[in-house]
């Protein structure tokens, strides 16, 4: 190579300087034959071109589209995005926002028409490429850069405008040893009226593939996440909170959106401790950057160069760095301007540690769950689903009023009763959650079986209560007798039952509570559990042992037997909810199904009851006649329509609400505009309540509204592992949960029982 | 006779370690020994006395021919030299690398854009790279005359393989050296480099 070579025209057709005739010859029959192929690519995509421009660019190494995605056409409030779609050829790859030791991240320039506004690219999980001793972070295979575009309520197209002409000049480093720049002009002409949604699933998975924030630190229960720096100077002591229970126990692999702060390349150690995980990252010798907030995002670790799809979720966080920068110079004075900033950051971290100082971490956190829950047992006996089940602990509560002993025994032996139901259903849960099930509190009532069979119980509670039929008629006698021989017994399963029906009430403070088992070591989740049980039969216990509380109840009599009569229509009541709750599962033919079958329930329950031959007759036909009901209608209770979602989402959007979907969120916040999800449930008690009550109140609403906030609600109702998975996402394990999610913020949970105060406090915050 | 040449090995490979660890800004400069591309050998602690700027080079790479097609970087060394600073060119690019350029080419392919460097050296083993931590071709540093390094980092503040870019951008380069001659301390001592990732042998 002698001749002394023009400068290379932009971009750069190779990277490697020609220094043989057979050489460029090569790189030459190269460029014709790729040429040659994008030819037949371009032809495939020729409908996107117009005369002004291309919308594809291709070079020897890359694949480059602008897409968009515009399901509403373009209008004010409507979601729009843009990217620029980049397919590798193999072996080569472009980067990510921080690149690592070299390279240049992508950058795209947009030139949009007034009224429209570009965001940042909503960077996908990178790979950690590695380079020798060095390491970059980017991407090979297809890799979509997805930006939202706002849409001002100025925009006006004009009358005649037909479409919108969206301008790209992107500048990428493609690299595989060597390193080409690479630049792009695209145009699309993209229509204003019409939908344009044919990269929809591009950007959906682009979407998933954005990182998702960890819960930051709320009320004290899930801590900050924190980036210590060791004594010595050389290494960053990272502890990461609320990661999701999919990642605990895999080795993770740490993308540092700072650059120039970590050593890439370095080996590094990490473990979980509990649900914390911690990592010791060495810091880069000629580190150029001392943040005090250092994001990072997380993933499994990937099997290097792996084939097939990246099923990978990347979460990011943001760790606190406490301590201060080594400073490295001693005969290189540092500039008075690095200095002052070095001093606030000393100054921010020492702020900031005073506070961390006070925390026990989890000892603390644990003691606050446990007291949580006790708490949230208590409240739960108001519960409406409670209620009526200790409303048959007090009618036995009289029977024995004169005995004192009976009272502690039977008070000890419900005590028992919840407290053990109580472990057994956490222990339960922790066990399919530990073989792999997605499932969270309240999973039990997603089975419409379950809720079947819970309404069968009440229904012959109910009828007992009526005084339809008395246990003693149609039980053996050993069994029926159980009840009045064994009132510790009783009083055992009278706590069972108070479980089975207590468990999906989330009240307030237990969400938490129970969000927290879920990233709890075992023993100590199931503490929580028997907390939450020693909760809700404190009452009792206490009315059991204290005198004063037993003597100020009734004496025994006549009023008796009518307060057990009435006790009947809560059951009914509770019943109809039961039946409510499976209509929501099972569609309407379900919740008649069941119907019937109760029906037929309760005509044989009521034949035994009889005496003598009418009895053998009436039982005979009415047990044939349940058997060929449970033949022909217990299908249509437990089968789940799948076309249910359609017809109920129109009801949804008349009232401002959206169904919620995986990411969805994520991307209306990237959009720019803040969003507030309602993860709910039919069966959840609390969360029909705060529906009907703070989320209708018009203030609320016309506050919603004033902040331009997406409404999203994720209904649990039948169970959805995707919810179950962004429940667990924000530290929760039930609903109702309520969300604001703000760009470029950390969401915010709100408590379990809304108050219209507090929601509008957290709107006008946004 | 066998043990005691592993020990050796052991122990120069301990010390490259170490050394690779030490280059920190503010720390002594790892000395090296180097031949340029005539063949001369050339030691780091020769130049005690003068500021020295260490240059990681690469032909093959776009970032540095922005800098050399512009006239960027000449323009710089002959500033430096001008001021009695030593500038030497190191190329550490393995001998494998499709970038890789013999030394008399390399010397023509540097003469051809008038650049004017103290030497050009070359480090096919990649030793001398790595133990100053250098990442990117280009990625500078500057030794001050007590042997101590007071700057490593990226030619200039904008990182682009856009030539347009160079006038707007701060060049960290001449803004340190111009600071350090006048016996400041230098204001951005630790930059982030910029480049392509310098083709280390394995």
């Amino acid at each position: 190579m002698v001749a002394p070579e023009p400068n290379p025209p932009y971009p750069l057709p190779h990277c490697t300087m020609p220094s043989r005739p057979l050489h460029r010859l090569a790189v030459t029959l190269f460029l014709i034959a790729a040429s040659a192929l994008w030819t037949g690519a371009n032809a495939q995509f020729s409908s996107k071109t117009t005369g002004q421009g291309t919308s594809v660019v291709t070079t020897p190494y890359v694949r480059a589209e602008l897409l968009a995605h515009a399901p509403q056409g373009v209008a004010p409030g409507q979601p729009l995005w843009l990217g620029l779609s980049i397919t590798h050829q193999p072996e080569w790859h472009t980067y990510w926002k921080n690149p690592g030791d070299s390279g240049l991240p992508t950058d795209l320039a947009w030139t949009l028409p007034a009224g429209l506004d570009a965001g940042e690219i909503a960077w996908p999980l990178p790979k950690k490429i590695p380079i020798g001793t060095l390491a970059n972070y980017g991407y090979d295979g297809t890799v979509l850069l997805p930006v939202p575009v706002t849409v001002a309520s100025t925009y006006a197209p004009g009358p005649l405008a037909k479409d919108a002409t969206i301008k790209l000049r992107a500048s990428w480093l493609v690299c595989r040893k060597e390193c080409i720049p690479e630049e792009g002009e695209f145009t699309l002409q993209l229509p204003i009226q019409s939908t344009t949604a044919l990269s929809g699933a591009a950007f959906e998975a682009a979407s998933k593939a954005h990182p998702r924030p960890v819960l930051a630190g709320t009320n004290g229960i899930v801590p900050d996440s924190q980036a210590q720096l060791a004594a010595e100077g050389n290494t960053l002591n990272v502890s990461v909170q609320g990661l999701p229970v999919a990642l605990r126990g895999k080795t993770l692999d740490l993308f540092p959106e700072t650059a120039e702060v970590i050593d890439n390349a370095a080996q590094w150690k990490q473990a979980w401790n509990g649900s914390v995980w911690t990592a010791q990252i060495p810091l880069s010798t000629q580190r150029s950057a001392s943040p005090s907030l250092m994001p990072v995002v997380l993933a499994e670790q990937s099997a290097a160069h792996g084939t097939g799809p990246d099923t990978r979720t990347g979460y990011r966080a943001e760790l606190k760095v406490l301590g201060t920068w080594p400073q490295g110079a001693s005969v290189a004075a540092v500039s008075p301007a690095l200095e002052a900033a070095l001093k606030a950051n000393a100054a921010q971290a020492g702020g900031a540690a005073t506070p961390a100082a006070g925390s026990g971490a989890s000892s603390l956190t644990l003691t606050a769950a446990l007291l949580g829950a006790l708490l949230g047992g208590l409240i739960l006996n108001l519960m409406p689903c409670v209620f009526p089940v200790l409303a048959i602990k007090v009618v036995g509560f009289t029977q024995h009023a004169q005995d004192r002993r009976a009272h502690r025994v039977s008070g000890i032996a419900y005590t028992a009763g919840v407290v053990l139901s109580f472990i057994a259903l956490g222990a339960l849960m922790l066990g399919l959650r530990a073989a792999g099930e997605a499932v969270g509190w309240g999973f039990q009532l997603q089975s419409p079986a379950v809720v079947a069979s819970l309404a069968a119980l009440f229904t012959l509670i109910a009828l007992n209560l009526a005084g339809v039929f008395e246990f003693g008629h149609f039980l053996p006698s050993s069994v029926a007798s159980l009840q009045a021989r064994h009132p510790v017994a009783d009083s055992f399963l009278t706590g069972v039952l108070t479980v089975a029906v207590a468990s999906p009430c989330t009240a307030p403070f237990m969400g938490a509570s129970l969000g927290l088992t879920a990233t709890l070591p075992a023993p100590q989740a199931l503490a929580v559990f028997a907390a939450l049980g020693l909760g809700l039969a404190l009452p009792y216990l206490a009315a059991s042992f204290v005198p004063a509380v037993a003597r100020a109840l009734p004496r025994p009599g006549a009023w008796m037997d009518t307060f057990r009569k009435l006790m009947a229509f809560p059951m009914l009541a509770t019943v109809v909810w039961l039946v409510w709750v499976l209509g929501q599962q099972s569609g309407i033919d379900g919740a008649g199904a069941l119907l019937i079958l109760l029906v037929g329930l309760s005509l044989v329950v009521w034949a035994l009851s009889l005496a003598g031959r009418a009895r053998v007759w009436m039982a005979t036909v009415s047990i044939a006649a349940m058997a060929l009901l449970v033949w022909a209608f217990a299908p249509h209770v437990t089968h789940i329509p799948t076309a249910q979602a359609a017809t109920s989402s129109p009801q949804v959007s008349a009232t401002g609400w959206q169904p919620w979907a995986p990411g969805a969120a994520e991307q209306i916040v990237a959009g720019g505009r803040p969003v507030f999800v309602d993860f709910t449930a039919a069966w959840c008690v609390t969360c029909q309540y705060n529906k009907k009550t703070t989320l209708a109140d018009a203030n609320v609403l016309s506050d919603l509204q004033a902040k331009n906030v997406a409404l999203l609600r994720a209904d649990w109702t039948r169970r959805d592992p995707a919810i179950t998975a962004a429940l667990a996402s924000l530290g929760r394990s039930g609903v109702p949960v309520y969300v604001f999610y703000r760009p470029g913020k950390p969401p915010v949970v709100l408590t379990e029982v809304l108050s219209v105060d507090e929601v509008r406090a957290t709107i006008s915050q946004l | 006779m066998k043990l005691l040449r592993r020990t050796l090995i052991a122990t120069a490979a301990l010390v490259a370690l170490g050394a690779q660890a030490a280059a920190t800004v503010g720390q002594p400069a790892p000395d090296f020994t180097l031949k340029d591309t005539s063949g001369k050998t050339v030691r780091l602690s020769d130049f005690k006395g003068k500021h020295v700027v260490l240059e990681w080079t690469n032909p093959g790479c776009p970032f540095v021919r922005k800098h050399y097609d512009s006239g960027n970087m000449p323009a710089t060394q002959k500033e430096a030299t001008g001021k009695g600073v030593v500038w030497l060119s190191i190329n550490s690019t393995e001998k494998a690398s499709s970038d890789y350029l013999e030394p008399a080419k390399l010397m023509a392919w540097k003469q051809e854009r008038k650049s004017a460097p103290t030497a050009v050296l070359m480090d096919e083993e990649g030793t001398v790279g790595k133990s100053y931590g250098a990442r990117t071709t280009p990625h500078l540093y500057i030794v001050n005359p007590q042997g101590v390094l007071v700057y490593a980092g990226g030619i200039d503040s904008i990182p682009s393989a856009r030539p347009a870019d160079i006038e707007k951008a701060t060049n960290y380069v001449k803004v340190g050296l111009a600071e350090a001659l006048a016996g400041k301390p230098i204001s951005a001592a630790t930059t982030a480099p910029y480049g392509c990732s310098i083709k280390y042998k394995s």
